[in-house]
């Protein structure tokens, strides 16, 4: 963190390699969750319905739902937290800082609360539809934050040091 | 007193407590909707039922749970807590007294299943509570965070009992 709030030029251009290493693993880990996500059926509305959508009688939706969101969040969290705190030490303008990482926090939550519809309003239209969508653009953002961040950061300490 | 290099870390911050507050909510839904919050749900769920024709719990299935659980909640912890001590350069011993119930909970919850299920079927009541410990702490931790990204309401000064004063330095790399 002290590099992150401290970010003299000598320090940001030292963590330069570790952070675009995890940062590669980051992007390795948003290409694999979609693939993991296609695998199962999840990407298609018919699959979902089967996956998530509540049997008659199901009050509080399959537990299924819950585990995923709950797991879900947790990847989400850790990957807003992070690559956003590196984007702040990025010369990047703070209106596409700010964009990028409340655009995915937005996506995010409807992919993740969208399966909830059909819970509280059952035969709620569309869910899945909204679900995929908002994945794909969280994914979208993810992805664009995490290359934006590598290509940027420690730019300035690199000229600055020659 | 909020330490204002935190601004800058509005967003993420904001971003990582939403989601850490969903991770908490549907873990308090699973664990009522799996185990029960009573020691006889409890002990059912770990040493098995006839009533329910529910088999008693393998030691592969128990590990199966706490592996991924013992990286995701000490990393969860590490994360809110140094945030959280961070953003108000917090006061050494109340932010000590809450980490240490924190950690304590989460500890004893990851471990009693195990000891419910191998040692004494009497600690059921101890699972719920450390379940109980752990929800109730990150609830106070993640208030604590979402105060340090919320804007304050003018003229008020964002402080509290575990809070440092608005003279003293932050003292955050303490912890």
């Amino acid at each position: 963190m002290r590099f992150l709030v401290q970010p003299s030029p000598a320090v940001i251009d030292r963590a330069r390699p570790p952070v675009r290493a995890f940062l590669a693993f980051s992007a390795l880990l948003l290409v694999g969750w979609a693939a993991s996500r296609a695998a199962h059926g999840a990407l298609t509305p018919e699959g979902l319905a089967r996956i998530l959508e509540p049997s008659p009688g199901e009050r509080l939706g399959p537990l299924a739902l819950w585990e995923e969101v709950h797991q879900g969040a947790f990847l989400y969290g850790f990957l807003l937290l992070t690559v956003g705190s590196l984007l702040v030490v990025c010369p990047v303008t703070a209106r596409l800082r700010n964009a990028l990482v409340g655009l995915a926090t937005a996506a995010a939550l409807v992919d993740l609360l969208a399966p909830f519809l059909p819970v509280a309003w059952p035969g709620f239209p569309g869910w899945a539809e909204l679900r995929i969508g908002a994945f794909a653009v969280a994914m979208a953002t993810l992805l664009a934050a995490v290359a934006v961040t590598w290509a940027t950061f420690g730019r300035e300490a690199r000229r600055t040091h020659g | 007193m909020v330490d204002p290099r935190v601004a800058r870390f509005s967003a993420p911050i904001a971003a990582f407590s939403a989601m850490v507050a969903l991770v908490m909510t549907t873990g308090a839904v699973l664990f009522a909707r799996k185990i029960g919050f009573d020691g006889g749900h409890v002990k059912a769920f770990y040493l098995g039922s006839e009533a329910t024709f529910a088999p008693p719990r393998s030691l592969a299935g128990l590990l199966e749970v706490a592996v991924p659980h013992l990286l995701a909640v000490p990393l969860l912890l590490f994360v809110t807590l140094h945030l959280v001590a961070f953003a108000f350069g917090a006061r050494r011993r109340p932010f000590a007294l809450l980490a240490g119930i924190t950690w304590g909970c989460a500890a004893v919850g990851i471990g009693a299943g195990f000891l419910i299920r191998f040692a004494w079927p009497g600690l059921a009541p101890l699972k719920v509570a450390a379940f109980v410990g752990l929800q109730a702490t990150m609830l106070a931790w993640l208030l604590l965070l979402a105060a340090a990204v919320l804007p304050p309401a003018r003229g008020e000064s964002r402080s509290g009992d575990l809070t440092g004063s608005g003279a003293a330095p932050p003292r955050a790399a303490r912890y």
